[in-house]
Parts: C-alpha cells; sequence; structure tokens
C-alpha cells in the first residue's frame, strides 16, 4: 500500500559557462521552491590567527550587496513569506531560502547580486556590526554553555595545530576581533565566484524554465581565478602523538556532571568505511537498546547519557563518543567502559539483527531529513560539491545497504583503537556540599536529551 | 536557450500564485473510542502515529510536580508481558523510534518507522499505550535518572533564566514550577500515584489519535484501531473521573496567576558567566483565546522573525546579541509572554531598557503600513512552509484536537490574517503586552547586573552556586 513520490529524488543537472554547477530537482507537492548554493570554502581555507573568517565572512553577505542594503536580503524574503539563512563548516559556506513558489525570480535576484556584486556594500561599519553580533554568538554557543569548550578542545587534540580541522568554525575570540575589510574583500575575490559554487532548486518550477532564468541572474557573472590550494596536511596529517597526555585534556567548567568527550580520525564522507562508521554510531548508541545505552545508561546506571557520530567531512571523517557520568561515579569507570565497547566493536562484527536494525534506522532519518525541500536541496548541493555527482543523493539508500558487518569491526580495529583516541573529560569546577535547599521552581522542557555534537554548522 | 531581460535594480515581479490548501485529513470516533485525525502525505515512506490524552504536567497537584512527566516516561519501560529493552529493541530492529512524554497539555505515545514497519510498530504502541506495568525497579530508575537530569539544569543558564521567569510570572499556579518536577516531588512520588494517574487520564474515549503517512488514511486507522482494541481498556480509577483532551471546560483546572505589579527585577548569580540570558514576560491568555490569531500576527511583528522589530533593534542596530526573540506559549491554560535573548552583559541594562521601549512603542502607536503589510505577506506565504513534513501536519492537526478548533481552522486562520487592520494590532498590543507589569531575569554576574537594572527598580539577587548546590542527595 506504500507510493512515495519523491522516493527516486530525480533531478537534471548543467553547467554554466562561467562554471556555476546547476541541479534542478521538480516536486510541485507543494507551491514552494527551496534555493540552496553550495560556495566550497569553509574553515578549512583558513590560516592560524584568521580563524573564523569564513563564518564571519557568511554574517557580511547578508549586509547588502551593489542592489541590496544592509538588512534588505532577510526583508525581501520574510515579506513574501519565505525562510532564509547561510551556515558555515569546516568544508563549505552554505545560503539558503524557501520561498512561494512565484518568488522563484526574487530568490535569483538576492543570491545572484551577492555573488556577482558584493563588493560595494563590504563596509566598516557593516564589519563592526557583525563583528560584535559573532561574538555575541560564540559567547552564546560556546562560552556560555556548558561544556561549551570542550568540542573545541577535542578538535585541538585530534589535529596537528596546522591542519584546519584543528581550530573551531567559529574561530578565536582574538582572531574574530582581528579580521580587516582589506581581508573581506580579499576572500570574497577568492572564493565567492560561481567556478566554486553550485546552485540547486527543489520544488514547485518548470525546469526548462527555471534553467533559462537561472542563466539570465547568473550567466553573466564571470569565473574567478584558480584557486588556492589546500597544504598537503589536510588530506594527510601525521599519526596522533603516542604520547596519552598529549591526545588527553582535563577541562574543568560550571557543570554538576563530569562528561567525557572522545574523538577518532576516519576515513572521508563518501568512502564505504565512513558508512560504516555511521552505522557503528547506530550500534553503539542510537536508541535504548543500543550496546552503550543499554549498558551504561540502563543496566550500571553509571552514565546519564551517551550519544554516538561520524562527522561528513570532506578531507577525514570524525568519530565521536560523549558520555555524560551519573553523579558519584568516578569518569575513570565510565571511560573503562566506553573502552570495553570499542574493543568488542573492533573484536566482532555486530549481529544480522542488531546492523539490519540500525541501517533500518539510518533509512528512517535519511528520509525523515529529505521531507524538507531545503534539506533536499542542501544534499543535491553537497553530494555535487564533494563528488560532482547529485545522483549519489538517491544512490545513499542502497550504499548503506551494501556495508557488510565486517566493514563496522574493520573501521573499529583500523581506527577507532586506543593509540588513535583523543579524549576530553570535563568536570565540576568546584565540588559543593550537599545542602537541602528548595529548589527554583519553572518552566518547561521536555525529557531530557542526549549531547549534542560538539560542532554541528554554524549559523 | 532564450535571452530574458533582466533589472538588477529592484525585486522582479512575482510570477502567478500557485494555489495552496492545507493537507486533506479525516476526523472520525473509531470503533475503540478514540477520536482520529488522519492524512496522506504521498512524499517519503514513513508513518507515523501519536495518541494524545487528558494527562499534561497542569494537572499535576500542588507538591507532585512531575506526576504527569514521570508517568508518560514510564509507558514504554514494561508493558504487557515485556520489559524495557523487549519493548526498545522491538522497535529499534524495525529502525523505528516509540516516544512518550507530556507537555503542558497532554501525555502522549508516539511512533515513526518506515512506512512497511508500520503495522509491527502499531503492536508495541499499543501495548505501551493501553497496559504499561510501572515495573517499581524502572520507576525508581527513572526517578534517579530525572533528579540528575534537575542537578544538571541548575548550570545551565537558559533553563535556570526560563525556569526563574516562570517562577516570577506564575506565583503559586502549577504553571510556576518545571513539567519535570523538583527535586523534593520527585523523590517524593510514588509508584502507586503514577498508576492511578495513568487509570484516570489515559482512556481511549478520551484521547486522540493522529496518524500521518504515505499510506491510505482509511487503512492506516482501521489498523491502529485493530492494534489498540487488542487490549482491555485500564480499569476507571475514580468513579466519573475520564479526562477528555481539550474543550471539556470541566476538566481544565483553574490557572489564575495575579497580575504583577510593576516591574519585577531579579538577577540569579553566576559569577564569571561569558554573557547574559535576559527574559521578560508576564502571564497571557489561552491557546483557544479569541485573539490568539491576531497575537500570532502581533508576536511576528515584534519578535516572531528575523527582521521583527526587536531582533532589528538589539542584534542589527546595536549588536548586542546573536538573536532576541519574542512568543507567547499556546497553552489550554493562560501561557507566558516571553522576550528572550543573550546579551553580552555589559549591555543587558541598556538592551532591557531598548525591549521594555518597543513594547510601549507596539502599544502606543499603530504599527506602519509597511510593517504591517510585510508581515501579513509573510504570514501568508510561510505557512506552507510550515506543513511540509509528516511531523508538522501532525502537530497542526493535535492542535485541532486539543484546543477543540474546528476542522477548518487553518482556512479561516489565513483569512483572519489577510483582513486584519493596523487597529486590531494596536489594541491587541494594549490588551495583551503590559511593560508596566511583567518580570525581568538576568542570569550572568551579579556584579555590572544588580548596578545596570537598579535603574528600573528593586532587584533580586539569587545566587547561581546556592542554586546549584540544592540537590539533596541523588
Amino acid at each position: 500500500m506504500t507510493s512515495s513520490a519523491i522516493a527516486d529524488l530525480p533531478f537534471s543537472r548543467r553547467t554554466l559557462a562561467n562554471g556555476l554547477r546547476v541541479v534542478l530537482h521538480p516536486d510541485d507537492s507543494l507551491p514552494l521552491v527551496a534555493i540552496n548554493l553550495w560556495y566550497h570554502v569553509g574553515s578549512k581555507n583558513e590560516r592560524p590567527g584568521r580563524t573564523g573568517f569564513a563564518h564571519l565572512f557568511e554574517h557580511m553577505l547578508f549586509q547588502g550587496s551593489a542592489h541590496l542594503g544592509t538588512n534588505d536580503h532577510f526583508r525581501y524574503v520574510q515579506q513574501v513569506g519565505g525562510v532564509a539563512n547561510g551556515s558555515t563548516w569546516y568544508d563549505r559556506t552554505n545560503y539558503y531560502e524557501t520561498l512561494p513558489a512565484h518568488q522563484l525570480d526574487l530568490g535569483l535576484w538576492l543570491e545572484s547580486d551577492r555573488m556577482g556584486f558584493l563588493l560595494p556594500a563590504i563596509t566598516a561599519e557593516n564589519l563592526e556590526t557583525q563583528r560584535q553580533v559573532v561574538m555575541n554568538e560564540r559567547r552564546q554557543r560556546v562560552e556560555n554553555q556548558p561544556y561549551g569548550l570542550a568540542g573545541e578542545r577535542l578538535r585541538e587534540l585530534l589535529y596537528p595545530p596546522d591542519h584546519p580541522y584543528h581550530w573551531p568554525v567559529i574561530g578565536y575570540m582574538d582572531d574574530i576581533a582581528a579580521a580587516t575589510l582589506e581581508e573581506v574583500r580579499a576572500f570574497f575575490s577568492t572564493y565567492y565566484a560561481p567556478n566554486n559554487a553550485v546552485l540547486t532548486l527543489a520544488g514547485d518550477f518548470d525546469p526548462g524554465t527555471a534553467m533559462d532564468r537561472i542563466d539570465a541572474w547568473f550567466g553573466e557573472i564571470p569565473a574567478g581565478p584558480l584557486l588556492p590550494g589546500l597544504p598537503a596536511v589536510v588530506g594527510d596529517p601525521p599519526p596522533l602523538p603516542a604520547s596519552e597526555s598529549r591526545r588527553r585534556a582535563l577541562l574543568e567548567d560550571d557543570v554538576r556532571l563530569p562528561r567525557i568527550y572522545m574523538a577518532c580520525r576516519t576515513p572521508a564522507f563518501g568512502h564505504r568505511l565512513w558508512y560504516a562508521a555511521d552505522l557503528l554510531a547506530v550500534v553503539l548508541a542510537t536508541g535504548k537498546s543500543s550496546r552503550l545505552y543499554r549498558d551504561l545508561v540502563y543496566e550500571r546506571q553509571i552514565a546519564q547519557d551517551v550519544s554516538a557520530y561520524v562527522n561528513p567531512f570532506e578531507a577525514i571523517g570524525d568519530f565521536m563518543v560523549v558520555a555524560t557520568v551519573r553523579p558519584g561515579i568516578e569518569p575513570a569507570v565510565v571511560e573503562a567502559a566506553l573502552n570495553d565497547h570499542l574493543a568488542r566493536a573492533a573484536a566482532a562484527p555486530p549481529g544480522a539483527e542488531e546492523l539490519a536494525g540500525a541501517r533500518s534506522r539510518v533509512l528512517t532519518d535519511y528520509w525523515s531529513a529529505l521531507e524538507l525541500l531545503s534539506n533536499r536541496a542542501d544534499s543535491f548541493s553537497q553530494f555535487t560539491t564533494f563528488f560532482d555527482d547529485p545522483g549519489l543523493l538517491a544512490g545513499e539508500t542502497d550504499r548503506y545497504r551494501g556495508i557488510a558487518a565486517e566493514e563496522l569491526q574493520e573501521l573499529a580495529a583500523g581506527f577507532l583503537g586506543p593509540e588513535q583516541r583523543a579524549i576530553v573529560t570535563v568536570v565540576p569546577k568546584t565540588s559543593p556540599a550537599m545542602v537541602s535547599i528548595p529548589l527554583l521552581p519553572g518552566e518547561p522542557l521536555d525529557v531530557p536529551e542526549p549531547p549534542s555534537p560538539p560542532d554541528p554548522p554554524l549559523s | 536557450m532564450r535571452t530574458i531581460a533582466i533589472d538588477r535594480s529592484a525585486p522582479p515581479p512575482p510570477g502567478e500564485v500557485h494555489p495552496f490548501h492545507f493537507p486533506h485529513f479525516v476526523r472520525r470516533r473509531l470503533p475503540s473510542g478514540v477520536a482520529a485525525y488522519a492524512a496522506r502525505l504521498p512524499g517519503v515512506p514513513l508513518a507515523s502515529v501519536d495518541l494524545l490524552t487528558a494527562a499534561g504536567a497542569q494537572h499535576d497537584p500542588a507538591g507532585r510536580e512531575g506526576l504527569a512527566t514521570l508517568t508518560a516516561a514510564l509507558l514504554d519501560e514494561g508493558a504487557a508481558g515485556r520489559n524495557a529493552m523487549e519493548i526498545a529493541g522491538g522497535i529499534e530492529r524495525l529502525g523505528g523510534q516509540l516516544g512518550t512524554g507530556a507537555d503542558w497539555d497532554v501525555g502522549y505515545v508516539g511512533i515513526l518507522s518506515l512506512s512497511r514497519h508500520l503495522e509491527a510498530g502499531l503492536r508495541l504502541f499499543s501495548e505501551v499505550a493501553t497496559a504499561p506495568t510501572f515495573p517499581a525497579a524502572e520507576v525508581e530508575r527513572l526517578r534517579r535518572q530525572r533528579l540528575t537530569e534537575l542537578l544538571r539544569r541548575r548550570h545551565q543558564p537558559s533553563a535556570i533564566a526560563d525556569e526563574q521567569l516562570a517562577a516570577a510570572i506564575y506565583q503559586d499556579t502549577v504553571y510556576a514550577h518545571s513539567p519535570l518536577g523538583t527535586q523534593a516531588s520527585i523523590s517524593s512520588l510514588g509508584r502507586d500515584e503514577l498508576v492511578d494517574f495513568y487509570r484516570r487520564r489515559y482512556r481511549l474515549p478520551q484521547a486522540i489519535l493522529v496518524a500521518v503517512s504515505d499510506l491510505d488514511p482509511e487503512e492506516v486507522l482501521a489498523r491502529a484501531d485493530a492494534a489498540l482494541a487488542a487490549f482491555p481498556a485500564p480499569a476507571a480509577g475514580a468513579a466519573g473521573d475520564a479526562a477528555a483532551v481539550g474543550g471539556a471546560a470541566s476538566e481544565q483546572p483553574v490557572i489564575r496567576p495575579a497580575p504583577l505589579a510593576g516591574l519585577r527585577l531579579y538577577v540569579v548569580d553566576r559569577p564569571g558567566a561569558a554573557q547574559t540570558e535576559l527574559r521578560l514576560g508576564h502571564a497571557s491568555v489561552p491557546r483557544a483565546h479569541p485573539d490568539f490569531t491576531t497575537l500570532f500576527f502581533l508576536n511576528t511583528l515584534l519578535g516572531g522573525k528575523f527582521t521583527s522589530r526587536i531582533n532589528l533593534n538589539l542584534r542589527e542596530r546595536h549588536g548586542y546579541t546573536y538573536g532576541a526573540s519574542t512568543r507567547f506559549a499556546g497553552r489550554l491554560g493562560p501561557g507566558p509572554f516571553v522576550v528572550s535573548a543573550a546579551v553580552a552583559t555589559e549591555v543587558t541594562g541598556a538592551a532591557t531598557a531598548e525591549v521594555l521601549s518597543e513594547l510601549r512603542r507596539i502599544r502606543d502607536e499603530p504599527v506602519t503600513r509597511e510593517e504591517m503589510e510585510e508581515t501579513r505577506s509573510y504570514m501568508l506565504g510561510v505557512f506552507p512552509y510550515t506543513v511540509q513534513s509528516i511531523g508538522d501536519v501532525s502537530r497542526r492537526l493535535a492542535d485541532l484536537a486539543v484546543h477543540g478548533l474546528p476542522d477548518d481552522y487553518y482556512d479561516r486562520y489565513l483569512r483572519a490574517i489577510a483582513s486584519l487592520s493596523r487597529a486590531d494590532v494596536q489594541e491587541a498590543a494594549q490588551r495583551h503586552l503590559n511593560p508596566d507589569g511583567l518580570a525581568v531575569v538576568a542570569v550572568g554576574p551579579a556584579d555590572p547586573l544588580r548596578g545596570q537594572l537598579a535603574a528600573l527598580g528593586e532587584v533580586t539577587v539569587r545566587s547561581a552556586e546556592e542554586l546549584g548546590t540544592a540537590a539533596g542527595s541523588v
């Protein structure tokens, strides 16, 4: 009784003369169109001393362009009922809006204006306001968050200082303060060219007409210069230091529950073993019957929550395991339990039923994400940017089905070993005495959630 | 390739409007007694089924805070002869998710899975909803887990701010406490209380079923009903105490907080904090209040979108914050109006003054024609965006059911937005915003904050350290 309309994710593609790659995915089930642009530049393209620059720059792209005033971008999008944003991550920066279908031209106008005509709007005043906004963003997301600095410290241990996955996307405060107007201009001229971008449309439009409109709005923007290459260390960093003390850090924070963060490098997104890592993360820590939840949270009750995931990065993946320690339990006890489970994953493949459950869960999540047009457009842009093949999106389901149980073991044995782990333990700053004072009453929050990834893309 | 003339100097004219209709849905009472809503979204091969009951945290008795959420959390920890791990393993082998919980208004059991696994999932869903066993060991385990969660929240600045604001606004009513409960209440809740709460409040004839998937809705309803009917309804507790979700005024507890006289200013001290969590707010009206559509509009213009007055003021004009927003929380009872922002500590006083001035301005002066039309076109245009996913449509249908809204509510809503006037918005602001009777909460370093807020009135300082140690033993 099933008949899913978008199951085969149809698309067409073309490359404009200036190098802009275009992907069109028509779906007329709602009168909406999602426009998505990936620029192949992220914090990976920064250098030490100027970290956070790609993200600060992303903010500048909402401050107007030759034909648009400072707050016009959001104003024009919102006044027709659209939703817009952008985000920066290690490998890329994306910009997107979902609009009523009859406003397609508006979105193409906005995106082509900032791709082709940004420089006149890069002013000292706009830069100063956005510098303040970004500093507040860093305070809100990192410095004023319980455990907020752990993710940052973990990456510093996992990669050497000259590797761009070493520093956080949001950047360090001093670096955000140091960015100059001249650098903003140079960054634009280097990276924000049509030949370094992918444009995807998903939704209710006629593909032929849409392609003509895209040609009209974007065709006249000149291609940019040859892009600077990345240092060799990006794809091939030296192994983690042999000395355990250089792979481990202890942080004190204003928290009551200790937490353990473990990270390992894995093959890059797209590699078979990356998919094995994604499935292993489900086997280990997604759902109450997963291995870590069942043992640490349910049975032994030594952890409050646990999570595992692998980041889909272009140069190297990274596999994270995070566990929050129950009061009165030594963090070392929880760490030992995590070690045991990683050793078990390396010693034997998961059972058939366990793997089948993990595959079904990944598929459920895959379809849940693709319900939104904006996510579908973003995924097409992702596969086109990284692999020049939008068809890989529909192929994801077969890719997960094709991963054998032994590959999960191979991943764990080859990449998640004790010498391959960076570890950050967060402990309470003080050990306050247990006194009995009535607690503040208060406003809701839902059921406890597992800790979120330390480094999601930044808006 | 045709050559098309473009003009970059102004926004291009729109094309022809494509029609939109809220997804068609069926509504009927099933043989098991459940009131059902079902829709078909043909996009992806997923199925979602939710059962909602009149078991929200608004029914927590005084001193028993957390009863509703703890009861809901126990539902899938043992049912119909299966233990917690058999239930979790049963659904997770299918890659599905089974969730239980409670918010202020309702308790719920929900399932999401690939459509092809729905049948197997519905069996577990029905067991959990209709035959939970509340094993004593699981009650104790979840109690310890909840106490730990409450401890953790003592160190989350945003949670502290929300809780201090609710306490200030709602004083001795049920909304003053977190639905998660307090250390004292959670420590003392007994298994028999959970079982009793379940028996009185999770009854099929008073429940709502919402099913959205790519499958034929009638077929899904028939399967869900058959699965639910496989178990006898739990025996009634107190006679005649059957609970209805929404609508039934006799069931709705009285929640009537006294309006605040003047500004109540609170600082919760977090020495050395990198930033300050700021909240302003007061009690407002229930979701079913006839003004609520106008309040959505007012809120959108004031603080509900990026280009709203308060966000543009605090973020773009002053650079005080990464983002500021406002909301009217739509509940069965009088939920709060809240302004939220995380601001640089040194500008907390200035940011508070800006917010208060925006609240006054929107009462004192009509909004501009331009803002009016921008907000109107935003709300009309964005509506289809908010009904894209199975979860979106499920929530919209549940809102109809829980708040007793008519089947054609969303059409009416869009028509009402289309016809609101500037006078309507100003009148709503005058009736429902009170800048002279609200609570202000700042969670951050007390030393600079006390001085910054003192100009507005007397400041009560509470110590985060002292709150953080108020743990009892867990």
